[in-house]
């Protein structure tokens, strides 16, 4: 075998091999994607636009596949987008407003630009008002999301946690799930999983609120992205505007269906209620027409409410 | 005859000696150029010839670059102000407009005009020096680019830029910057080419007469400094052993010019301009044929940029997806573009034939 005598022959080749190796190519790749893109503003309340998209290139990404199919303006380099469809970001009344992503219902750590676009990926665009919090890990309105597809082209492991006196609750979001081709596994409350496992924990918030990652809810919307936080001990659900501030509370048979995430980890579904009939109510609503393009549902009775409660 | 842009020799010598200045040599029979170095370096203080050593070593060292070369043309026979708007007219364009045919037209139409003038090997030069330029821009913006949604190439994650996909639109894109930026260098080289720097400056000398100086001290120093660059690189070859780098020569020409900088503000204090007034407004030329003919056609293409600008005619845009207007009416203003700034240059009246041009410049430079 001969070797390239010149460095610059040497490091040609060896470009060539990296690039080899990196999974490099011309064009853009195998047509083969079919992936769904959502925008909306004010929380998903109202919608400006969605598309059923098939055959996207395997080298698509969620910027690119954005401005395929809507009116978008980029800033800075083309990472951080400004516009679609001419609703900018900037500041509507006095609050900060911008546009934000989800994929697969899960809050991307990095630019449009750089996330990958799989095969059945969910990816929900939404302007706004970010003043009571900026982060908001994980939400509910791309359901069947994560559970069919996962994350970045992969499930997660599934675990179902439940607590001991909502057998049927737990019964029910375990038959909605399998429905999904999810078949999680039930474990009991507090059991340690790793950080890469996608939780659903089904229960009273008196039994839920020690977990490490629900504790977040308490804390409020700036922590855990959750426009909702319990009190009284778990038996009042107060419901919280897009400013962080109660908006109404609800007592006795009051549910919630929220997610959310503890730092980089999978993100934790809880299926929850002031009591065991909120509980009942809540996993009752895991379907995709209750919790669709909301970021959390409240239930009141058999009534969901959309979380936060926009003004 | 006196030409525009050459000053009566005996007129020099007279306010020469009026400044209390000695003038080397008999007074001069000819017209000389009038240009600012070659005035300033035939001037002395009286009576102290050979007495004072920074101004001698001034002399001796700061030769001065030769003036510009002048053709006959229409363009050189209009004054500096209206070369000036009309390079500037020009190039604007280029800068409102992302067009890649109205940016193809503003490079044309300035090669063009330099070979209308007589200055087509400047411009040729300058294109040469452009257009790997051009290329590198080209050639570099997909990769500091992500944007636009036909993928051409996938390369992977890349140290320090991490994933990239070239893309046709941020490619197109690239070629574009690359055309507008040859645009630009063409206008400025024509601007160079046609255009009196002297006069230029006088035009600022009486909002600010010492700016105006300093600009004209630096526009005649860089080519010194570029020969004593190539001077001292000759040095440098027939010295036994390896070469010393190139830092070394840079670092060498670098103190050169601090010296000569110092050398030349002290002569410029002995010779009193540090109490320079502003100048008195001198008497204004009427405006010939030429004048009127290109300031017309600096108007137009002043006119034609901002309008289309406004009008929002002959759009392109490389992003997301590759968009733009190339109806006849994107062809019409290129046409335009190209035409207008040549129409001047048919009238030729009043312009000497090329052979006895260049016999005067040759004369002139002696």
């Amino acid at each position: 075998m001969h070797l390239p005598r010149s460095p610059l022959a040497a490091l040609a080749l060896f470009v060539l091999l990296a690039a080899g190796l990196a999974g490099c190519g011309l064009g853009a790749g195998e047509r083969d994607t079919n992936a769904r893109v959502l925008v909306t503003r004010d929380f998903g309340t109202r919608e400006l636009g969605a598309r059923i998209v098939q055959d996207a290139p395997s080298s698509e990404t969620v910027l690119r596949l954005l401005e395929r199919n809507f009116d978008v303006e980029t800033r800075y380099g083309g990472g951080f987008v400004q516009s679609i469809e001419g609703v900018s970001g900037g500041r509507e009344d006095g609050d900060p407003v911008d546009w934000f992503f989800f994929v697969n219902g899960v809050e991307s750590e990095v630019g449009a630009g750089e996330v990958d676009v799989h095969e059945g990926d969910r990816v929900w665009w939404d302007h706004r008002n970010w003043g009571a919090s900026g982060h908001v890990p994980a939400v509910v309105g791309s359901y069947p999301e994560p559970f069919a597809h996962g994350a970045e082209g992969k499930r997660y492991p599934l675990v179902l946690e439940c607590a001991d006196d909502v057998e049927q609750a737990c019964d029910t979001v375990s038959e909605r799930l399998g429905t999904l081709g999810a078949i999680p596994a039930r474990r009991a409350l507090g059991t340690g999983v790793g950080d890469r496992t996608l939780r659903v924990v089904v229960g009273t918030w008196g039994d839920l609120r020690e977990d490490q990652t629900l504790e977040l809810i308490d804390r409020g919307p700036a922590q855990s992205g959750v426009y909702a936080r319990f009190g009284e001990a778990g038996r009042l659900l107060e419901l919280l505007g897009d400013d962080g501030k109660p908006m109404r509370a609800l007592g006795a048979g009051a549910g919630l269906v929220a997610a959310t995430r503890f730092e980089d980890g999978a993100p934790t579904w809880t299926v929850t209620g002031t009591d065991a009939a909120g509980v009942e109510a809540a996993a009752r609503a895991l379907t995709e027409r209750r919790l669709q393009r909301r970021y959390a549902v409240a239930l009141d009775g058999p009534r969901a409410i959309g979380l936060p409660v926009v003004r | 005859m006196i030409r525009r842009g050459w000053r009566n020799p005996r007129d020099v010598w007279r306010r020469a000696t009026l400044r209390g200045c000695v003038v080397l040599g008999p007074p001069p029979s000819a017209a000389v150029p009038r240009n600012s170095a070659a005035i300033a370096a035939s001037l002395r203080p009286r009576g102290r010839v050979g007495a004072d050593p920074p101004i001698r070593q001034t002399r001796a060292r700061v030769a001065p670059a030769p003036p510009p070369r002048r053709s006959a043309s229409p363009l050189h026979a209009a004054r500096a102000a209206v070369g000036c708007a009309l390079c500037a007219a020009l190039a604007l364009p280029a800068l409102l407009l992302d067009q890649p045919l109205l940016l193809a037209a503003v490079a044309a139409a300035a090669v063009l005009m330099g070979v209308a003038a007589g200055a087509g090997r400047q411009l040729l030069r300058a294109l040469a020096f452009a257009l790997p330029f051009a290329l590198l821009i080209a050639l570099l913006n997909p990769f500091v680019t992500q944007t636009g949604v036909t993928v051409i190439a996938r390369l992977g994650e890349l140290p320090l830029v991490g994933r990239t996909d070239v893309t046709l639109e941020a490619l197109v894109y690239g070629a574009v910057l690359g055309l507008r930026a040859l645009a630009l260098i063409l206008c400025c080289a024509l601007y160079a080419a046609v255009v009196d720097a002297d006069e230029v400056l006088r035009l600022f000398r009486r909002v600010s007469f010492r700016s105006a100086l300093t600009a004209a001290l630096a526009t005649r120093m860089v080519p010194v400094l570029q020969r004593d660059g190539r001077r001292m690189a000759d040095a440098q070859r027939c010295r036994p052993g390896p070469p010393p780098s190139r830092i070394a020569l840079v670092s060498a020409v670098a103190a050169g010019a601090l010296d000569r900088a110092v050398d030349v503000a002290a002569a410029l204090e002995v010779r009193g301009y540090a109490s320079a007034r502003r100048p008195p407004r001198g008497a204004r030329a009427p405006w010939s044929r030429h004048d009127r003919a290109f300031a017309v056609a600096a108007l137009a293409l002043l006119a034609l940029g901002i309008g289309a600008r406004l009008a929002g005619a002959a759009s392109f845009g490389a992003y997301p997806d590759l968009h733009g207007d190339w109806g006849a009416e994107t062809w019409a203003l290129a046409a335009a573009i190209v035409l207008l700034p040549l129409a001047p240059f048919l009238d030729r009246r009043g312009i000497e034939p090329r052979g006895a041009a260049a016999q005067h410049a040759a004369w002139g430079h002696r």
